[in-house]
């Protein structure tokens, strides 16, 4: 048994090391900052290509052109898509302003509505092809801090955040996200299902000074149930844009004519 | 320790070390295959697409036809060349073109082909962005509106607009039809907009010649319209229009969508105002005019292996009801012709009711075939009209084989159609 004066020694000492130890990170403000380090904060376009494998062999590529800019209530990015390649989508345009998609194809001149689950693309959703600020749609616990090995394949001390929607009609129901101690770079992202299934897992790699910050340049999309099924997507052409919020809305997409 | 618990021991640590090797294997497994796919994207390509101000086809299409009534089959051949060109003259200039030449064997709505050459000049205009929100524009141009699938009451260009029908595909019928030379003018804020557009009368009757650009079917009466819309949430997004036409009184249309998940989208098309009827318009009756309504509405189901499946009910005041089709139907058989003539180029539900149902599923089971299929079912006389296709696009090139069937008793909506059964192979490469 202590007596009371071991006591209070042994609790000065608990105190003590509780000080000296580095204090837990907030795991949301560490989401904020890798959404920073993949987003800029003033509108922007960027070309991005999508090449798609299937065990190994090239099945589909397109090419988009991205045009993005904040809400100023949401701060969600809503964005401009349009198609560059292939030739027969040449030109198609996407509007996503959270839930509110639409897609306009110029050959028919229609303007139709989509859902969320209507992917226009191969493997990619809609919502990995435009800029997505998780902190705001998701709520992020910290899970554990631990090394991992990064796209580049350098081994990265990170802290593995567990993610978890907020809002809904988000692209996923929650993720497990390696962010970089220091850097707040994104490193490595698993994305799940409502029911656990693991949907798909992303590297973030080659990373750039694009518009005044270090950017992934490509990210490489697996199938959580076929991990032969591959999508490198890249990141090119970053400039500032004049995005107007006049132009997100449903009747300016056949308006929309990007540089 | 007794011998069964022994046992039992012995068999919970075999399957906790057999559970620990699978989960260490699969752990293993999946760092090598991401490190397979990290070594696949390490050889990827570098993507050269660049974006182009024009888009360039050719199709080549087979038809086989049998036909109705008794009347000889045929085997029918076209080839098409569609050039869209979009190109930004200068800051704030942009000129819109697209323009489709059919050659060979080139039917008409009524499906009676001919050897000829048509040429369809879809739209030439010239745009000015006075300012960011404030859009002219001057020309032929297809103001295309509606947000149903298979019947649009609000697309109020659409009739007299079609030169050839090379399918009876709703996305085919709206893709080829001419637009009508008008003036346009837009103006945008924030979640909303204002389109006001004039299309005046320039010429009297349709010309059927080859090549010309046949400005008396899009553009024998005045025709003016208002169209607004304005965001009400994120997933209301109403659209209203006013459209009126020379000596006609001003009609009114909505067309509203609502997401009803995060894969349901349902939608409301309606369209209504005095007006005559279908019959009156064909000259059939005398003026029956009357508030008369067309609505289409319905909703489209996508599934995550991205089929979508779309139900939609369609209504037309300006058709017949079931006791005067079948009093047109008894005779005389040219006011039956007129009608259904008429009904074609006006592109409109020549009885009150139908139902349409559609089936799509991109990459159906192999990466790029796409299947489509749809079916519409008249309500009245319960003739149908179905229609499949398997389409497989390569990066430039798509080929097609469809099949359309029209089926119901003689002088029903589609039982009355020339063609009986189509078999169509195509061929598209894009430049």
């Amino acid at each position: 048994m202590f007596d009371r004066r071991t006591g209070w020694v042994l609790a000065l000492v608990l105190l003590l090391a509780a000080a000296d130890a580095p204090a837990a990170p907030d795991a949301q403000a560490v989401l904020e900052a890798s959404d920073a380090v993949r987003n800029p904060a003033k509108p922007f376009g960027l070309t991005v290509s999508l090449i798609e494998y299937r065990n190994g062999q090239q099945v589909g590529d397109n090419t988009l052109q991205v045009y993005s800019r904040a809400d100023t209530k949401s701060g969600q990015f809503r964005s401009l898509v349009r198609f560059v390649a292939p030739p027969r989508d040449a030109d198609k345009l996407m509007l996503k302003n959270g839930n509110d998609m639409w897609f306009f194809d110029p050959s028919s001149k229609a303007t139709i509505r989509i859902s969320p689950q209507q992917r226009l693309l191969g493997q990619a959703a809609n919502g990995d092809v435009v800029t997505v600020n998780f902190a705001k749609d998701y709520h992020a616990q910290l899970a554990a801090e631990e090394d991992v090995q990064d796209g580049d394949r350098q081994t990265r001390h990170c802290y593995k955040l567990a993610v978890a929607a907020t809002a809904s009609g988000v692209t996923y129901d929650h993720l497990d996200m390696w962010v970089a101690v220091g850097s707040n770079r994104p490193v490595k992202a698993r994305y799940y299902a409502e029911s656990g299934r693991l949907l798909k897992t992303a590297y973030f790699r080659r990373f750039q000074q694009q518009l005044g910050g270090e950017r992934p340049t490509e990210t490489i999309i697996i199938d959580g149930l076929d991990p032969n099924w591959v999508t490198v997507m890249r990141y090119s052409d970053y400039a500032w844009r004049d995005v107007p919020e006049v132009w997100l809305q449903r009747d300016y997409l056949a308006r929309f004519k990007p540089e | 320790m007794d011998i069964g618990h022994a046992i039992l021991c012995r068999m919970r640590q075999t399957c906790g070390l057999g559970l620990l090797f699978l989960v260490v294997a699969g752990k293993a497994l999946a760092q090598d295959s991401e490190a397979a796919a990290l070594g696949l994207a390490d050889t990827a390509p570098v993507a050269s697409a660049v974006s182009r101000s024009w888009r360039l086809y050719v199709e080549e299409a087979l038809e086989q036809v049998d036909m109705h009534f008794g009347l000889a089959d045929e085997r029918l051949h076209r080839s098409t060349l569609d050039l869209q060109i979009d190109k930004t003259l200068e800051p704030g200039w942009r000129l819109v073109f697209a323009d489709r030449l059919d050659l060979g064997d080139v039917p008409n709505f009524a499906g009676v082909a001919s050897t000829n050459q048509v040429n369809t000049l879809k739209e030439a205009y010239v745009s000015w962005a006075a300012q960011t929100n404030v859009l002219l524009d001057a020309g032929r141009i297809n103001p295309r509106l509606g947000v149903a699938t298979g019947y649009n009451p609000t697309d109020v260009f659409r009739d007299d607009a079609l030169r050839s029908v090379d399918s009876s595909d709703p996305v085919s019928l709206r893709e080829n039809r001419m637009g009508s030379v008008m003036l346009r003018g837009q103006t945008l804020w924030v979640g909303g907009s204002l389109t006001a557009l004039i299309s005046p009368k320039l010429a009297e009757q349709p010309n059927s010649a080859g090549y010309s650009l046949d400005i008396g079917a899009t553009n024998h009466e005045l025709r003016w319209m208002l169209v607004g819309s304005e965001q009400l949430s994120e997933s209301i997004n109403p659209q209203l229009l006013i459209w009126g036409d020379q000596g006609g009184a001003p009609q009114i249309g909505l067309n509203l969508t609502g997401l009803l998940s995060d894969a349901a989208v349902a939608y409301l098309e309606y369209f209504g105002g005095r007006s005559p009827s279908l019959a009156a318009e064909a000259m059939l009756r005398g003026n029956d005019t009357a508030y008369r309504s067309r609505l289409a509405g319905g909703i489209t189901y996508t599934f995550a292996n991205k089929l979508s499946w779309t139900a939609e009910y369609e209504f037309s005041g300006a058709g017949m009801n079931k006791e005067q089709w079948q009093l047109l139907q008894r005779g005389p058989v040219d006011m039956y012709v007129a009608y259904r003539e008429f009904g074609f180029n006006a592109q409109d539900m020549v009885t009150r009711r139908a139902a349409f149902v559609s089936a799509s599923w991109q990459d159906a089971g192999v990466r790029n075939l796409d299947l489509q299929a749809w079916t519409k079912f008249d309500l009245i006389d319960d003739s149908r009209l179905i229609w499949l296709e398997a389409r497989y696009h390569w990066t430039r090139a798509e080929a097609a084989v469809q099949r359309q069937v029209n089926a119901g008793a003689t002088l029903s909506d589609y039982g009355a159609l020339p063609q009986a059964r189509v078999w169509t192979v195509l061929f598209r490469y894009y430049f």
